[in-house]
């Protein structure tokens, strides 16, 4: 019977989803893969086939090896701050405290909010609300503009990256939490662990799950960031803030390099599918069952 | 457990409300609204009694597409393109470039597709890149002879339909140089960096401590101001090519080419009287307009394209407006400081490829329609505020801007001269200048930096 009918669900479950994933990811991107040996602008008719001159084109861009270098600090920060910061907060609103549903809608909010208009946003705040808070107040750190100073803007993204993402991750982590079983804490108590002993052996262990997700979202999102990048700094100041994502899209369309452009796309991600499968594959290791 | 439904409802009210209020928040301490329902928008009146223009009747009831890259006048054209259609029987679909979207990215995502636009409106440097592959050749078109030196010519042949002229410098706000000061304006008193200095002098004494708007945009500072260095070279098309041959050649050291020192020279004179001195990377574009507008700026380096904020920050058509020369050194005989740069600027190109010889004989007789029909040539000037570099055209723009633009082609003291450089000229040295002007490199360095940009180029 099994036998029988799997062939016909096969078909009936699977074909679709695999028809569409085959249509809009894996050709897609074999095709692009095919991209970064032509030297296509775009828009001819032909493509010549150059072999590696591309990647020689990737190796010499020293802006992409730096936006790509600002890309693993950018995403260091953002995904320890970001994961500490939801850990720690979903812990709080799982302990029972006052209004903490209308916390975790609070928390939430940001992340309905599309990452562009939330750049807009921001970019007011940094360059209108904080300069005239300094204005007035004389408050130096405030005085000029966020994202005119090359290090302040790059600490202007990481934090609204971290307000933006935080509030999805708490969303895991509280879920987490809700499902510890209270008999495996009661144990512990009664065993006389401290409050530090029952995090580390025992609700770490057994958040794990929810970590392993947190953090592959956290590092993918991170990597992958461009319209939060675009609508808040730009690039901006002079450059220096333009993520691997940015560079890559300004390679091929504004400087309509298009073959250089998707080669380094590829290194993006490579790079980020074997840091994320790693990552992955390490703490599955870590899961532990109640 | 009702104590907690009702918790419920209010945590999600309030986080609606909260992302409503930030997404709305945006416009939030702007000076104008842009959406204001309560605003009268002035109807500008177009004359349709005469047309004496000829429309082929075998054309009716062909549809065309239109992509439009100048978001301001996407209004004016789709009325455009519904006159058109009462008259001709010519059905042009106005599509705009969603902002965020560069026009060469559409166009060439709308090739891809296989449904590219039938006209499409791109900055010179995209015709260039794609009309000897997709553009169809216009060189034997009529309106060809009414533009004569504003034609941008691949190899010898014409490509492309010059919609308009747009011209760059110094805009003044007159009232408000003359309520400082207490005198008459006349901007041609000013023919050289010294007085142009005199008078900034004269105005921060009289209060208006720094009078200069200066935009930290890459594309205001890599295109708009770096590209006087070429442009100035003898201030046409062809010595702009030539200076930048030679720089990318290596033949030429900028550190001793004349207009590249003059031009940091005045430069330098925009940024020492920078309203936004303090920070001028944290500049506002929008605040530009209405402190010119406002009085708190006399000046602002831009183009006739910043019309629309202008008018926005409450500027009048009746306001005197007008530009000063980007002023390159102390000799009065220097066209460079006796004329506007102003030159053709967008440009249509005629789809070649896959379009019918139906849909491109109508395509045809549109452009044609802008040129030679009175109802064209009206909305071309009035409905949309562009600059018609045909000369058959007898309307003058209305806006001050545009009109002094326009008055100085036709008195000749404006130089037709555009570079052509590299797509990405504006976003690469634009970085360099950004650097320049916030005073975190030197002009060796700057210089530097073009140099290679120049020599990474093949």
């Amino acid at each position: 019977m099994k036998t029988k009918n799997s062939g016909k669900d096969f078909c009936m479950f699977a074909l679709p989803g695999m028809f569409c994933f085959l249509a809009v990811v894996i050709i897609p991107f074999l095709y692009g893969v095919y991209l970064t040996f032509t030297d296509w602008n775009g828009v001819s008719d032909t493509k010549n086939f150059i072999g590696l001159k591309n990647f020689a084109g990737v190796i010499s861009d020293k802006q992409f090896w730096s936006s790509l270098l600002l890309t693993f600090r950018y995403v260091i920060v953002v995904v320890i701050l970001v994961n500490v910061l939801a850990f720690a907060i979903a812990y709080l609103l799982t302990r029972g405290i006052k209004g903490q549903n209308f916390f975790r809608a609070g928390f939430f909010t940001p992340n309905l909010i599309g990452g562009i208009v939330l750049g807009y946003i921001w970019q007011f705040v940094f360059s209108r609300v904080f300069v005239n808070i300094g204005e007035t107040t004389g408050f130096s750190l405030f005085e000029i503009s966020w994202l005119s100073e090359p290090n302040r803007a790059f600490a202007a993204l990481i934090l609204v990256s971290v307000w933006q993402l935080s509030g999805y991750m708490i969303l895991i982590y509280v879920a987490g939490f809700m499902g510890l079983s209270e008999d495996v804490m009661e144990a512990a108590s009664i065993d006389g662990a401290s409050g530090f002993a029952k995090l580390k052996n025992i609700v770490l262990p057994l958040m794990m799950s929810s970590i392993t997700i947190c953090l592959f979202l956290t590092l993918s999102r991170a990597f992958m960031v461009y319209d939060l990048n675009l609508s808040l700094t730009s690039g901006g100041p002079y450059g220096t803030t333009e993520m691997a994502a940015m560079h890559v899209y300004e390679k091929a369309f504004t400087s309509r390099q298009f073959g250089v452009g998707q080669a380094e796309a590829l290194i993006l991600f490579i790079v980020v599918a074997c840091i994320s499968g790693l990552q992955v594959y390490l703490t599955k290791k870590q899961e532990v069952e109640a | 457990m009702k104590k907690k439904v009702a918790a419920k409802v209010i945590a999600a009210a309030l986080t609606m409300a909260l992302a409503a209020g930030t997404l709305t928040g945006c416009t939030f301490g702007f000076a104008s609204d842009p959406d204001d329902p309560n605003e009268v928008k002035k109807e500008v009146e177009i004359d349709t009694s005469t047309d004496t223009f000829q429309y082929d009747s075998s054309l009716e009831g062909t549809s065309i597409t239109l992509l439009n890259s100048k978001a301001e006048i996407q209004v004016a054209l789709e009325k455009m393109s519904a006159v058109f259609e009462e008259k001709s029987g010519v059905h042009v679909e106005v599509m705009p470039v969603t902002d965020g979207d560069s026009p060469y990215t559409k166009v060439v995502s709308l090739y891809n597709s296989g449904n590219p636009p039938t006209l499409s409106i791109l900055d010179t440097t995209d015709v260039i890149a794609l009309a000897e592959e997709k553009a169809e050749d216009l060189t034997q078109e009529a309106w060809t002879a009414e533009a004569e030196g504003y034609l941008t010519k691949v190899d010898g042949k014409v490509y492309s339909f010059p919609l308009c002229i747009e011209g760059r410098g110094l805009i003044y706000n007159k009232a408000v140089i003359e309520e400082a000061l207490g005198e008459t304006f006349d901007p041609a008193s000013i023919r050289t960096q010294e007085d142009f200095t005199a008078l900034l002098d004269r105005l921060a004494a009289a209060g208006i401590e720094r009078p200069v708007s200066m935009a930290k945009e890459d594309w205001s500072l890599g295109a708009h101001q770096l590209q006087y260095i070429y442009e100035t070279y003898d201030g046409t098309s062809e010595g702009a090519q030539e200076i930048i041959e030679q720089i990318k050649s290596g033949r030429l050291d900028l550190a001793s080419y004349d207009r590249m020192n003059e031009f940091l020279n005045m430069f330098d004179i925009l940024k020492e009287y920078n309203v936004a001195k303090g920070d001028p990377l944290g500049a506002d574009y929008d605040e530009m307009a209405i402190d010119l507008a406002d009085g708190k700026t006399a000046f602002w380096f831009n183009g006739n394209w910043a019309w629309p904020n202008l008018e926005e920050a409450g500027a009048e058509t009746t306001d005197e407006y007008g530009f000063l020369p980007y002023f390159m050194n102390n000799d009065e005989e220097d066209f460079a400081n006796r004329m506007i740069q102003g030159s053709p600027s967008k440009q249509i190109m005629l789809d070649g490829q896959i379009a019918s010889e139906q849909e491109k004989a109508a395509a045809k007789e549109f452009l044609n329609w802008i040129v030679y029909s009175e109802i064209g040539q009206q909305m071309l000037v009035k409905s949309c505020s562009l600059i018609p570099p045909f000369k058959n055209n007898p309307y003058e723009p209305e806006d001050p801007l545009s009109r002094d633009i326009y008055e100085h082609v036709q008195s000749g003291t404006a130089f037709n001269a555009s570079a052509i450089v590299p797509n990405d000229h504006w976003s690469v040295l634009g970085a360099a200048m950004q650097k320049y002007l916030a005073g975190r490199c030197s002009r060796e360095e700057l210089m530097q930096a073009i140099e290679e940009y120049w020599a990474q180029q093949d």
